[in-house]
């Protein structure tokens, strides 16, 4: 038994969110009425409102990711549950600007559906608004899975592009298009050695055997597709990145921004040993390693676990990544 | 007919639908249970129960039966809103999403025969483009394609209560085949094979929305019989308008 440090799991959400809000009270201000987070300053230039959300339980995202030069509000929902409609549909109202407002949305069924119903009602009152769906998982990419490849770590690295993109004034459309674009050339594979602690009973969601790996984990604590050896690692980064490479099929010389990112549990000493593998691996391919972050972005509550994103950019998206952003968990 | 039918008030109607849901909740959920996670009569419930709230609250404002199309659209837009605020789940939200477009075009057009149909269509729409299903999935759209088609032939000047009447013949019928189906998204679908023979509640829903323009309606069982026939069927309270056209 390892529990969690709570007052009680039923509230342990809006009571981090409050905290959170209390935290960064510079940065983003919180709605507890609809439960959303706005930022406080964002790019007289924008157009277009950028508005996330998902379930609870990935911190920093989304809300570590509000703020000048990324989102204009993120809609938490519980732990690893959709936002309500309301949330967002609130969230959006509150922020939209001249163009309406992008939904940048993570591939799963109650976000897309809760999401969709948001962006009805928004349209019914007459306020444009537009989705990008990310789906970088590729351990979700195959046939039987008709809801498509799940949006897991490659979001963060959309939402900064986008932000930078949105703060030149890009319309609605044009933001919409780049998404699509960006998600396109994206994509993500995790592994855990460990399962996150269920926050209601706190014991391991599943149990990994020694000397095994769930290859191909998403974000919500379900095992993976597959179980593997425990490899050393210079062989498991290769083996990711090589399946990563695959289905993106660059042509050498193209430039890669990469996130090596902890599911929760697992340490930074860590996460910088697969960082120099995965930057081996890009060399020997003829890959050029333009940006990269490595850290804690998208967790899964305390999951031992990384994943490894690969996003091949145009010149013109390394711009929108290198323009300034100021958020609780990305700034620069 | 009477001439209280034809005369139908929107808010009349969200009244006697919240009836309706109230009496057939356990049928609901007992339905739900065999092909969901048993959670939909109390959604549905918990969606007409705000719905009434904000109804009485409107009709302290204003009597909404005195309010030509503005009091008809506003009564649906309430309904539309405790749907769509107040109820969790996906498929609550969803029916509100079908009583946001019948407010709209009943705000354009008044509670007529082109109005109810416009509203259905986009409604229609609205939901496939959200929840993705197409007919023959096993969900509300099952009973809501077959309402929308049977408006869409009923000529203009049908009276609205009769157009009701007809929406929920064809609602009725998309139900019965919707026990044949095996669902491939939605509720239904994570229990395979298990749910055949069994309708989908949401559709089921759909249909007792139309018929509850009519009169509240008490028991869904003699519906969802095979030999369910094309008459009104019993267990609807108020005797309901005969013909489907004027």
């Amino acid at each position: 038994m390892a529990p969690y440090f709570v007052n009680s799991t039923d509230t342990l959400v809006s009571d981090a969110l409050a905290g959170f809000a209390r935290a960064h009270a510079d940065l983003l201000s919180l709605d507890p009425d609809h439960g959303f987070v706005t930022a406080r300053a964002a790019s007289p230039h924008r157009r277009v409102a950028l508005l996330s959300g998902g379930g609870a339980g990935h911190e920093p995202m989304h809300a570590g990711y509000v703020g000048r030069g990324m989102l204009d509000a993120a809609c938490p929902g519980r732990v690893f549950a959709s936002p309500h409609n309301r949330q967002v549909y609130e969230g959006s109202l509150a922020v939209a600007r001249a163009e309406g407002v992008l939904h940048i949305v993570k591939n799963y069924t109650g976000d897309r559906i809760n999401f969709g119903i948001a962006a009805e009602r928004l349209a019914h009152r007459g306020i444009p608004c537009a989705r990008v769906l990310v789906d970088d998982d590729l351990a979700s990419d195959c046939e039987q899975i008709a809801a498509g490849r799940r949006g897991t770590g490659g979001t963060v690295l959309i939402e900064r592009i986008l932000g930078g993109a949105a703060d030149t004034g890009l319309g609605l459309a044009e933001l919409q298009q780049l998404g699509v674009r960006l998600a396109a050339r994206c994509r993500t594979l995790a592994v855990a050695s460990a399962a996150h602690t269920a926050p209601t009973l706190g014991k391991p969601a599943f149990r990994v055997a020694a000397g095994e790996l769930e290859y191909g984990v998403g974000i919500h604590g379900e095992r993976a597709r597959s179980t593997i050896r425990h490899a050393p690692l210079a062989r498991l980064v290769e083996r990711m990145t090589g399946e990563l490479l695959g289905a993106l099929a660059p042509r050498p010389g193209t430039a890669a921004i990469t996130l090596v990112n902890g599911l929760g549990a697992v340490t930074p000493l860590e996460l910088y040993a697969v960082h120099g593998e995965l930057a081996r691996v890009l060399d020997a391919q003829g890959i050029v390693l333009a940006r990269s972050l490595v850290g804690d972005y998208v967790t899964a509550l305390d999951m031992r676990g990384f994943s490894l994103t690969v996003l091949f950019a145009e010149p013109a998206d390394l711009a929108y990544y290198d323009a300034p952003v100021h958020t609780a968990a990305l700034r620069w | 007919m009477t001439t209280t039918d034809q005369a139908l008030s929107t808010g009349t109607w969200m009244r006697r639908f919240a009836d309706t849901v109230r009496s057939t909740q356990a049928q609901l959920t007992a339905l739900d249970q065999q092909v969901g996670d048993g959670d939909f009569g109390t959604n549905l419930s918990a969606g007409t129960v705000a719905a009434l709230t904000r109804l009485d609250a409107l009709d302290a404002l204003t009597p909404l039966d005195a309010c030509g199309a503005t009091g008809a659209a506003a009564a649906l837009e309430a309904a539309a809103t405790a749907f769509l605020d107040e109820v969790g789940g996906t498929s609550g939200p969803l029916f509100g999403l079908l009583l946001q477009s019948l407010a709209a075009s009943v705000a354009e057009l008044g509670l007529t025969t082109p109005a109810l149909t416009r509203g259905v269509v986009k409604g229609l729409a609205a939901i496939r483009r959200v929840g993705g299903a197409a007919p023959g999935d096993k969900t509300l759209v099952d009973a809501l394609a077959p309402a929308a088609a049977a408006l869409e032939a009923l000529p203009a000047r049908t009276v609205p209560a009769a157009a009701l009447d007809a929406a929920a013949e064809a609602a009725w019928q998309g139900v019965r085949d919707t026990a044949r189906l095996r669902a491939r998204m939605g509720r239904s679908s994570y229990v395979g094979a298990r749910a055949a023979g069994v309708p989908d509640p949401g559709a089921v829903a759909v249909a007792l929305f139309f018929a509850s323009a009519a009169g509240s309606v008490e028991d869904v069982t003699p519906y969802l019989s095979a030999t369910w026939g094309t008459a009104a069927g019993p267990g609807v309270g108020h005797t309901p308008s005969g013909s489907a056209t004027p």
